[in-house]
């Protein structure tokens, strides 16, 4: 895990290698107001997840991606090619963005039939291709019926039906998942990682880090128009691991847990809360090999409950992008 | 039972070259409202001055005392001047919603996602319009001239009066593009396809009243040049080889025109985008 600086550029090696999107000092303003600021980042294959709270800059970054913004400053290469007035590159990528961008009197069919229309397939062919690509989202059944009729859920599905239906190979996805039902939800993680193994390169953005969690462990942090680090989950463990670390323990004895807890110097600090104690450890490796063998021992009373806040991504994001 | 395959089938066939997506936003475009019962009404409406004025000729052709009837080359100008009323209508039916529809449903930010620019968006666009509106006014007017030709038996209007060719098309081109230009133009302003009907219709009433105003109080038609349906009308008058019916300079109409055409496609160039920037 490798938190960024402060200009968003780390220390890594500039060079776009085989990065799928490389951005090199990209900055974005609207008017006075800054959507991106500096960030340069290169994204490797496979699936990414950009995650970052609402308003922190990641439709900005897709934007900039998708080629549908141009960077007040710097450049940005997707598939190795600038993708800033290159429509070449727009055949290659498959963008399913946030807001919905429908004609509700449309149908479903009609609607991914017209806009692979624009990717120079004829009529029987991108018909072929449409039905292929709303069965693929599991929406066959709604494909005749008008958009106007469908669900939230029905409606991301056929987003995603027009983002892959002309077959690119890099998918970039703006919270997808959002207003889907569980199920769906599942299913449609279920897809973007098929789509994964069959070799499509997948962006995938969210404000819920627990959805990325559960598609890619490979991840962008970005807060504020900055990228705030990069890396994978375990990285970012590691991270988060030099740094004080919460746990939350319920016990029988919760004063005779704490008298063991303050024999050894990692502990930072504690508190009292009901039947639990709640420490603060600088080296949480050390506490929880001592933690086990406590346990083990009874010496303590009996532990029933061990939770970190820190150990889910939730608590790692909101450590990394806190002000 | 065969086993199918049920993973994504990559796409094998071939794909037409890219910068041709204007293309099929045209065909869209037209196919949407060619098969709307009120265009189709509105298409024969605004061909029932042709079918009148071939039947003036025809008479004229056959009835030695209906001569006064037959053609002569004002009666194209009269004709693309009487054709004037149509493109109003067909630019507001057809034009209106052209981009305000795709801005009012977010589809730009798609659109703009494939492969396309936003240089094709505005010419697949523009074709739509420019269709139809060349449907009311260079093809009938064609017509009308074949017509003469076919109901006299021979050329000799046309080999006189050859001028009428270049002319009709000249004047149905700036006709037409001033149409769509400007109609595209207000189309990109708003996410409302009426609110740009008013628009359009309140551009070109408020205009024309503005400068009838100025040549009731100053008592000259010098500023014909601030209604673009007048500039235009001084320009069909030169271009048919008439007596221009303003004091307004051939040029300076013509300027009229051409930087209405050129502000209109500089604010589509700045409005089409796939994302709107409110700053």
């Amino acid at each position: 895990m490798m938190p960024a600086t402060q200009s968003g550029t780390g220390n890594r090696e500039p060079g776009t290698g085989n990065a799928l999107v490389h951005a090199d000092g990209v900055s974005k303003w609207y008017g006075q107001v800054s959507g991106l600021n500096n960030v340069t980042v290169s994204i490797p294959p496979g699936v990414t997840g950009l995650l970052g709270p609402n308003g922190a800059g990641k439709s900005t970054f897709m934007k900039l991606m998708t080629g549908q913004l141009k960077p007040s400053q710097g450049t940005i290469r997707v598939l190795g090619e600038p993708i800033w007035g290159n429509p070449e590159v727009f055949a290659r990528i498959g963008f399913c963005p946030e807001q919905d961008a429908f004609y509700d009197r449309m149908t479903g069919l009609e609607w991914v039939t017209a806009l692979v229309r624009l990717n120079g397939l004829n009529d029987a062919e991108a018909d072929a291709a449409a039905k292929r690509a709303i069965d693929r989202v599991d929406l066959m059944e709604a494909a005749n019926k008008k958009i106007g009729a469908y669900s939230k859920g029905m409606r991301q599905r056929i987003k995603l039906a027009q983002a892959l239906v002309h077959d690119p190979e890099l998918l970039i996805l703006d919270e997808p998942l959002t207003g889907m039902d569980p199920i769906m939800r599942r299913k449609t993680i279920r897809l973007i990682k098929d789509w994964a193994r069959a070799g499509k390169h997948i962006i995938v953005s969210s404000h819920i880090l627990h959805e990325i969690e559960s598609m890619t462990s490979n991840i962008l942090l970005i807060n504020n128009g900055r990228i705030v680090a990069e890396g994978n989950v375990h990285q970012i463990r590691d991270l988060i691991d030099t740094h004080p670390h919460t746990v939350y323990v319920r016990g029988a004895n919760p004063r005779a847990l704490a008298r063991q807890f303050l024999t050894e110097d990692d502990v930072l600090s504690m508190k009292f809360e009901d039947d639990a104690v709640v420490v603060e450890t600088a080296r949480p490796d050390s506490f929880y090999a001592r933690l086990t063998e406590l346990a083990a021992s009874g010496e303590a009373g009996q532990i029933d409950e061990v939770q970190s806040p820190d150990d889910n991504l939730q608590a790692v994001f909101k450590y990394l992008v806190k002000q | 039972m065969p086993i199918h395959d049920q993973g994504y089938q990559r796409y094998l066939g071939t794909r037409s070259a890219i910068g041709r997506s204007w293309q099929v936003m045209t065909r869209a475009g037209v196919m949407s409202v060619i098969t709307k019962r009120v265009f189709i009404g509105m298409m024969l409406w605004a061909w029932a001055p042709f079918v009148v004025r071939a039947v003036q000729i025809y008479v004229s052709e056959a009835f030695a005392q209906a001569s006064f009837l037959a053609a002569k080359g004002e009666t194209f100008r009269e004709f693309l001047d009487q054709q004037g009323l149509f493109v109003f209508f067909v630019t507001i039916y057809v034009g209106a919603g052209l981009i305000a529809n795709d801005r009012r449903a977010n589809a730009m930010q798609l659109y703009l996602s494939k492969p396309m620019t936003s240089a094709e968006y505005i010419a697949g666009k523009l074709a739509i319009l420019c269709i139809f509106l060349t449907g009311v006014t260079f093809l009938p007017a064609m017509m009308l001239l074949l017509t003469q030709a076919i109901l006299a038996g021979n050329l000799t209007f046309i080999r006189n009066n050859i001028y009428l060719v270049p002319a009709i098309t000249l004047y149905s081109a700036a006709l037409v593009l001033l149409a769509s230009t400007t109609m595209l133009a207000l189309s990109s302003m708003s996410k409302s396809s009426r609110f740009v009907a008013v628009m359009y219709a309140g551009l070109f009433f408020f205009t024309l009243a503005l400068f009838n105003a100025l040549r009731g109080i100053t008592g000259t038609s010098a500023f014909a040049w601030l209604a673009p349906t007048a500039a235009l009308q001084q320009l069909g008058d030169v271009i048919f080889r008439l007596q221009p019916r303003y004091q307004l300079s051939p040029a300076l109409a013509a300027l009229a025109v051409i930087v209405l055409i050129a502000g209109s496609i500089v604010i589509l160039m700045r409005r089409v985008r796939g994302v709107e920037i409110v700053t």
